[in-house]
């Protein structure tokens, strides 16, 4: 009943396959981690290292989701699971991150401060 | 078609095993809960930027160090789970094993770096930041604990030999996705709560 | 095979002499046990899980309902003491959340519970012991947040006193709100009551969450062949849409209490203003959970609408995928309106505008399904037995409670009647008007075939005028109490005002209402007691479930039936001849029934435990930081040995000639 009875033989090489996209995969997002590392500390214009940054995380986050997780190889429905989840948080950050300003904290009332 | 309807292994309209399709739901789920918090990190980040500076605390070395570790574990989880589809029980124990060991050993760096902020005056009840941090980083540690957990006691099943590789590679393969999981919710806790803290 | 309310009258299969085998764990598991106790806690069976969660929902009704008798009680004159100030907003704060979280969720998941599986065709959920902790999860929950009454009792009684991180306080039942707003519940300012609600809350998340995902797996998966998407009864789908919905609402609600449980007990600064917390941040992440919640309690009730009118009409549902895109509409656009209970907060001029259009959109694929609904009305040869009285009921009554929530999407207007009785007037009538209309529809519709007898009488006219009646006494002067002022949530009210007259009238009105649950507690019982075998299909009706016995038996169908077209059983009976029901041939191996367990009652008693023993510690109770930590070991437990034991199950052979 399983995925893998009826395509045992072809699995075979499919894994090889996949085996290779793996470890293509781990070289890359440790080279990734590195130039992160090394980023932070360039002279260069804060907002492009913030873009360069957001941009290398979310291509991290999508392959290992794409490969590691296998929903490139899965059915579209488990796509749209966790899709749905992952667009319905990212809007409400967003949207949080939009409402919430400064103009409307009461710094008296903050003794931290 | 079989009706073995409860046979967890079963899959039927839509060709997607049970197990999995739960699995990834429940990774839907998890992303709401950690979006909710890391929203509450920034927002207090973007309201109180001036309240502390983490630079001097935050050693970018050893969390980049931890990252590659956790990066490095997820690369294990997907040799194991390909392992247990090949049939292959031994090369599944290896992987399984190593995937525990790193799991473990960024625990540890967090366990070292928590007790190093603590000494240095960042706790829980540090304001904002304090909360916030703490309460991220801590969850997703619990979360990194569960599954190392998860991952002995299979380790371990898979010795009594009632670990068929046929019947049990969804097993695996959904304890895979959720390690996978944990790590790329670290990938982004790493950019939103240390890097970006480093941009001048 | 032990004697309960499902298994009919006349014993169906001839099993020889079944006997239960051992886990994985060595253990045996409690199938076919001949303890009547033991095979109802142990069950994974859908249709007792749904029967169980029915009549929890049923008891916290009327829970609920004396919380409510006792507040229109207090406010039927000015000035009045029947209850202290603290009393009342306690009794507020208990009625919200117990018809919430305790009577409508439960209600609408014995529902799912019992029908889903039916409607497509299959044996069980996917998941039937997941389902298992689900109920008992839910049961846990309950016990923690009531167990507060009986902490308030001793404190009154004068056996106990808070002390350590509550000392001082005295309200042990929760008392700030059903929404919790910070900062009134950090620990300055309230008791272990709000421990209480954190907690209980939290477990109710766990029951919730658990379900929910069990049931998409199962709407997906598990449909018979031929049980195309679009041929589902729309009441499967409004269980499909509610389900995510609690998968993605829920966990914004789970990080809120844990924040507020951090701030609580650790003393951290989420909502603390003098440490820096935002105490908006709260409403904010409330509401982001709490408005999906509202369409997660109307949607299944608009499902329990959508079978009755087409079987009470003998005519299709007008516009079926209308009206399922309208339900998905309404879900997703429901995550994007939260913070239309905060126009009063200051949000700024851009956010409110966007908020107010958003909730105006919402009220479009709303309207679209009572358009819908009367189309289907319109030309068919209505019959008006009990559950489409309700269910007729429900359009009416329903669309008030939408007109009053169009008046405050318009945020100029909402100034005024924010935080008004104008507010409770709205949210009662899509409640009761709405849900509670609606599910006691699909108990009078579907109590025949849970419970194989049939009504007998006519009481449920006198349900349904006089429930009618008391909504309409009790909540429509409110609309007027709000325009001219009066507050919510105040124990009482000082004379000279004018709302004098409003409030007698309402408090006359809720007892009416009150007297007419109680007539139909009456006429389950006398169902229960007097009623006649129901027989198969009753009510000529249109879906699956009616091709089953009644009740059905414990494996649903004899053989998995191939489904032709939408409204399979109506096609079945009067539609054309290449439209009939055929079935699968199952072969020699049977039914495999999935087995019993301990597991997830064990799992889910642990529940118990770290639910009080926080709150116990709370409230200065020595050694209590154990015993929560032993209730996580014992959940921790129960769920290793659950996955270990293995799945099991056993195998049934029904005779040829049964359904």
């Amino acid at each position: 009943m399983s995925d893998t009875l009826s395509t045992s033989h072809a699995d075979h090489s499919g894994e090889e396959q996949k085996y290779h996209a793996f470890i293509n995969l781990a070289l890359v997002l440790a080279a990734i981690t590195g130039i992160e590392l090394v980023l932070v500390y360039l002279p260069i214009n804060g907002t492009f290292i913030f873009a360069t940054l957001v941009s290398l995380s979310l291509f991290k986050f999508f392959s290992v989701i794409a490969w590691f997780m296998h929903l490139l190889y899965d059915k579209l429905i488990l796509t749209l699971a966790f899709g749905t989840g992952l667009s319905i948080a990212s809007g409400t950050v967003v949207a949080l991150m939009f409402i919430m300003d400064r103009g409307f904290v009461d710094f008296e009332a903050i003794s931290a401060f | 078609m079989s009706d073995d309807a409860h046979n967890n292994d079963s899959h039927h309209n839509l060709m997607v095993n049970n197990k999995k399709l739960l699995m990834w739901l429940f990774l839907g789920s998890d992303c709401m809960f950690f979006g909710t918090m890391i929203s509450t990190h920034l927002i207090y980040r973007k309201l109180y930027p001036e309240s502390f500076d983490p630079t001097s605390l935050f050693s970018l070395e050893l969390t980049s160090f931890s990252t590659f570790i956790l990066l490095m574990s997820s690369f294990l989880m997907a040799l194991a789970v390909s392992a247990m589809h090949k049939g292959d029980i031994k090369s599944f124990r290896r992987n399984t094993l190593g995937v525990i060991f790193f799991g473990l050993i960024f625990l540890a760096c967090q366990v070292f770096e928590f007790t190093e902020f603590v000494h240095e005056g960042l706790t829980l009840n540090s304001g904002t930041f304090g909360s916030t941090f703490f309460m991220l980083t801590g969850t997703h540690g619990v979360h990194v604990a569960i599954g190392v957990f998860w991952l002995t006691c299979m380790y371990f099943y898979s010795y009594t030999g009632k670990m068929d590789p046929h019947e049990s590679a969804i097993d695996v393969e959904v304890a895979g996705l959720y390690w996978h999981f944990v790590d790329i919710v670290w990938i982004i806790i790493f950019t939103v709560i240390y890097l970006i803290e480093f941009i001048k | 095979m032990s004697s309960t309310l499902t298994e009919p009258t006349t014993p169906a299969t001839h099993d020889h002499a079944l006997k239960p085998e051992k886990s994985n764990l060595g253990l045996m598991r409690p199938d076919h046990s001949k303890s009547v106790i033991i095979d109802w806690l142990t069950t994974v069976d859908h249709k007792k899980i749904g029967i169980m969660y029915g009549a929890m929902a049923l008891f916290f009704l009327l829970v609920g309902g004396l919380e409510a008798l006792i507040i229109r009680a207090q406010l039927i004159v000015p000035e009045n003491d029947l209850v202290s100030a603290e009393r009342y907003n306690q009794l507020f704060t208990m009625h919200g959340t117990t018809m919430i979280f305790l009577a409508i969720m439960p209600l609408n998941a014995a529902f799912f519970n019992f029908l889903v599986p039916l409607q497509i065709g299959a044996r069980d959920v996917a998941f039937p012991r997941i389902n298992s902790f689900s109920l008992w999860a839910f049961v846990a929950g309950a016990l923690v947040l009531n167990f507060s009454w009986l902490m308030q009792a001793f404190s009154e009684l004068g056996w106990f006193t808070a002390s350590g991180p509550t000392a001082g306080m005295t309200d042990f039942v929760p008392g700030m709100g059903w929404f919790g707003y910070a900062p009134l519940t950090e620990r300055q300012f309230t008791g272990v009551g709000t421990d209480f609600w954190i907690m209980g809350l939290q477990i109710l998340g766990i029951a919730s969450l658990s379900a929910s995902m069990n049931f998409i797996a199962t709407i997906v998966n598990m449909r018979a062949p031929g049980m195309k998407m679009m041929r589902l009864p729309v009441f499967t789908w409004m269980t499909l849409i509610v389900s995510l919905l609690i998968v993605f609402a829920f966990p914004a609600i789970t990080i809120a209490l844990g924040q507020l449980m951090f701030d609580r007990v650790f003393d951290t600064s989420f909502f603390q203003v003098a440490q820096g917390g935002q105490p908006i941040l709260w409403q904010h992440l409330f509401w982001i959970f709490g408005h999906p919640e509202v369409y997660i309690l109307v949607l299944p009730a608009m499902g329990i609408v959508s079978e009755v009118l087409p079987t009470f009409s003998k005519k299709p549902l007008f516009g079926y995928s209308i009206v399922v895109f309208s339900g998905a509409v309404i879900g997703f656009l429901g995550f994007a309106v939260w913070s239309h209970h905060m126009f009063t907060t200051g949000l700024g001029k851009v956010a409110t505008a966007a908020f107010s259009l958003l909730t105006m959109a919402i009220a479009v694929p709303t309207g679209v399904k009572i358009f819908n609904w009367i189309g289907t009305l319109w030309g068919g040869r209505v019959r008006f037995d009990a559950p489409m009285i309700f269910s007729v009921g429900f359009i009416w009554m329903f669309m008030m409670g939408g007109f009053s929530g169009i008046m405050h999407s318009a945020a100029p207007a909402d100034a005024q009647q924010q935080d008004s009785y104008f507010v409770i007037a709205h949210f009662h009538y899509v409640a009761i008007g709405g849900i509670l209309l609606a599910s006691i529809s699909g108990l009078y519709f579907w109590l025949p075939k849970i419970l194989g007898k049939m009504w007998a009488g006519k009481l449920s006219t006198w349900v349904a005028i006089l429930s009618t009646v008391g909504l309409n006494v009790t909540f429509f002067p409110m609309h007027f109490l709000g325009l001219i002022g009066m507050p919510r949530r105040t124990h009482t009210y000082l004379s000279g005002f004018g709302w004098e007259g409003y409030n007698m009238i309402c408090s006359i009105g809720a007892f009416i209402l009150g007297f007419s649950i109680l007539l139909f507690v009456v006429d389950i019982i006398l169902l229960m007691t007097k009623g006649k075998p129901a027989g198969n299909d009753p009510w000529d009706a249109r879906t699956l479930e009616w091709a089953t016995t009644s009740p059905p038996r414990s494996y649903n169908f004899a053989r998995t039936p191939i489904i032709p077209a939408r409204d399979a059983l109506w096609e079945h009976k009067h539609g054309a001849k290449n439209r009939k029901i055929t079935f699968v041939d199952e072969g020699i191996h049977g039914i495999h029934m999935p087995s019993q367990s301990w597991m997830p009652f064990i799992a889910s008693f642990g529940f118990v435990p770290l639910g009080l023993g926080l709150c116990l510690m709370q409230a200065g109770v020595a050694y209590m930081g154990y015993v929560t930590i032993g209730g996580l070991a014992i959940i921790a437990l129960g769920v290793t040995l659950w996955a270990i034991e293995g799945p099991g199950g056993y195998h049934l052979h029904p005779k040829e000639d049964e359904i």
